[in-house]
């Protein structure tokens, strides 16, 4: 089912879309359970056999196993289906959104400033081309409307249905585990200024502020829309946050300006350069002592081929033209590459925190991660992946 | 309408060598979805009814499922999913046996 948003700046959709957005979710929820185990079985039990007689040794590579998959109806029918589906995701909610904008936009006017955030807009900030050429996700004119905060209630409306009831009940799962963990996990850590980098509609960046109540919050995004949206929308919730339009690329903050630089499902949007770029500029406003942590999908080298070529399905057909080349790279590399130490680097697995209780997480984050072919994929049995690094 | 774009830009990839197949398989799966839509606007339809007579329109539309017709209506879709997609699944006869 798709979440109700919990927020003022949601608005109102018909019945029939309602109904429609139910369908799709359902539908989504089933093609990434029910199909995608089907699919494995397929794979299992005809494709790989075949493959490994054909080849005189078992696949070693997530080209191979999509090359033999691509001939397979099973693995036709699965990208269909779900290619269609991530086009009714954004058909299911758009018109609703159409026909509330000027209300929406009368409403983010009303919540500016309260609870204390902000909003600071760059109009010379150049728009990267990784969204300025490609509609990621099959997001229909993602970062179209930059004066109204249509894109930040599509993309939330939107993720509402998507999540298909796996990112709770807020949308912040990612967030509130990635926060949870650090808290559980290193209770001497008291994080005063916390930075969420591409942050769009602030979902994960109120996380934050929600586990270190005392700390103060920002978080950026290139797309003003976003913001927009994301400003009001924590200024709704009654939580203070600090939205500003930047590239994570060239931060416009001080050196040693925060204890911890987030992101979640950010850095495979980015080319390699560009995610270099962002790990050399996390360490430049990290204080000493402060964290780089990232939520992302697990690294390939991790992994089964079958089951880097699953998640790797993004890339080929959800525009996400960067997602495998960066799931290719030694996450370890990446944050030496940015500066931080060696023994710096962190990598875990947590579970889903606002699905359980408070003692069940603790236990949870205890435990030295596992990767596997459930690691991070929206699925009944998911586990989050993190990775990150101190600076010293 | 039309302020906001409803599709994405770029080629839609086919998944099917057969010509028209992807075009079909996204007509039953909107299909699909105007079938579940029409059952969940009648379920609705019919508890209205139930409750408050026959003002049933502007009824309709401000209408909440409790969370138990949530569940019914839950279990109704994925009944209707369960069935379209009963080709794929394993116990019934495959579709063709295609080689690589």
């Amino acid at each position: 089912m798709p979440i109700d948003l919990q927020h003022d700046m949601k608005v109102p959709h018909r019945q029939s879309a309602r109904a429609r957005q139910d369908f799709v979710s359902s539908l989504r929820a089933y093609i990434l359970n029910d199909m995608a185990a089907g699919m494995k079985s397929r794979y299992r039990e005809a494709v790989e056999p075949r493959l490994s007689a054909q080849l005189g040794r078992p696949p070693a590579t997530q080209d191979e196993v999509h090359a033999a998959m691509k001939g397979d109806l099973y693995f036709k029918f699965y990208s269909a289906v779900r290619y269609n589906a991530q086009e009714m995701v954004w058909r299911s909610v758009v018109p609703g959104i159409e026909a509330s904008l000027p209300a929406m936009q009368a409403k983010a006017e009303a919540l500016d400033g309260r609870a204390g955030g902000s909003l600071t807009l760059n109009p010379a900030l150049e728009l990267p081309a990784n969204v300025t050429s490609v509609d990621v996700h099959l997001m229909p004119g993602v970062y179209a409307a930059p004066d109204t905060p249509a894109a930040g209630a599509v993309y939330d409306n939107g993720l509402a249905v998507f999540a298909a009831g796996f990112m709770g009940r807020d949308l912040n799962d990612i967030g509130m585990s990635m926060a949870n963990y650090v808290r559980k996990r290193f209770p001497d850590f008291r994080p005063g200024n916390i930075l969420d980098c591409g942050c769009t509609v602030g979902h994960n960046t109120l996380a934050w502020a929600r586990t270190y109540p005392d700390a103060t919050v920002h978080g950026i995004d290139v797309s003003s829309s976003v913001l927009r949206y994301a400003h009001a929308r924590a200024g709704s919730l009654n939580i203070a946050a600090h939205f500003h339009q930047m590239d994570a690329t060239h931060l416009a903050f001080p050196d040693a300006s925060f204890d911890v630089v987030f992101s979640s499902m950010f850095l495979h949007e980015l080319s390699v350069k560009d995610i270099k770029h962002f790990f050399a500029e996390a360490y430049r406003v990290l204080r000493p002592g402060g964290l780089l942590i990232n939520m992302e999908l697990p690294p390939n080298q991790s992994l089964e081929p079958y089951d880097q070529f699953y998640l790797d399905w993004d890339c080929y057909y959800n525009a996400e033209p960067f997602y495998r080349a960066f799931r290719d790279q030694d996450y370890a590399g990446l944050t030496k590459a940015g500066g931080f130490p060696a023994d710096g680097f962190l990598q875990f697995t947590v579970p889903q925190y606002t699905y359980m209780d408070d003692d069940s997480f603790t236990e949870a984050v205890q435990r030295p991660p596992s990767i596997d072919g459930e690691t991070g994929r929206l699925s009944a049995t998911l586990q989050w992946f993190g990775f990150g690094a101190w600076k010293r | 309408m039309g302020l906001l774009p409803m599709e994405a830009s770029g080629r839609r990839p086919a998944f099917f060598e057969t010509p028209g197949m992807d075009q079909l398989l996204s007509m039953i799966l909107e299909l699909a979805a105007e079938l579940s839509v029409v059952r969940e606007r009648v379920f609705i339809l019919e508890a209205v009814l139930e409750r408050q007579g026959v003002t049933a329109a502007d009824a309709i539309e401000t209408y909440t499922p409790s969370a138990e017709e949530s569940a019914a209506l839950a279990q109704l879709r994925d009944d209707a999913t369960a069935n379209i997609f009963r080709t794929l699944n394993r116990e019934h006869r495959p579709v063709t046996s295609e080689p690589l």
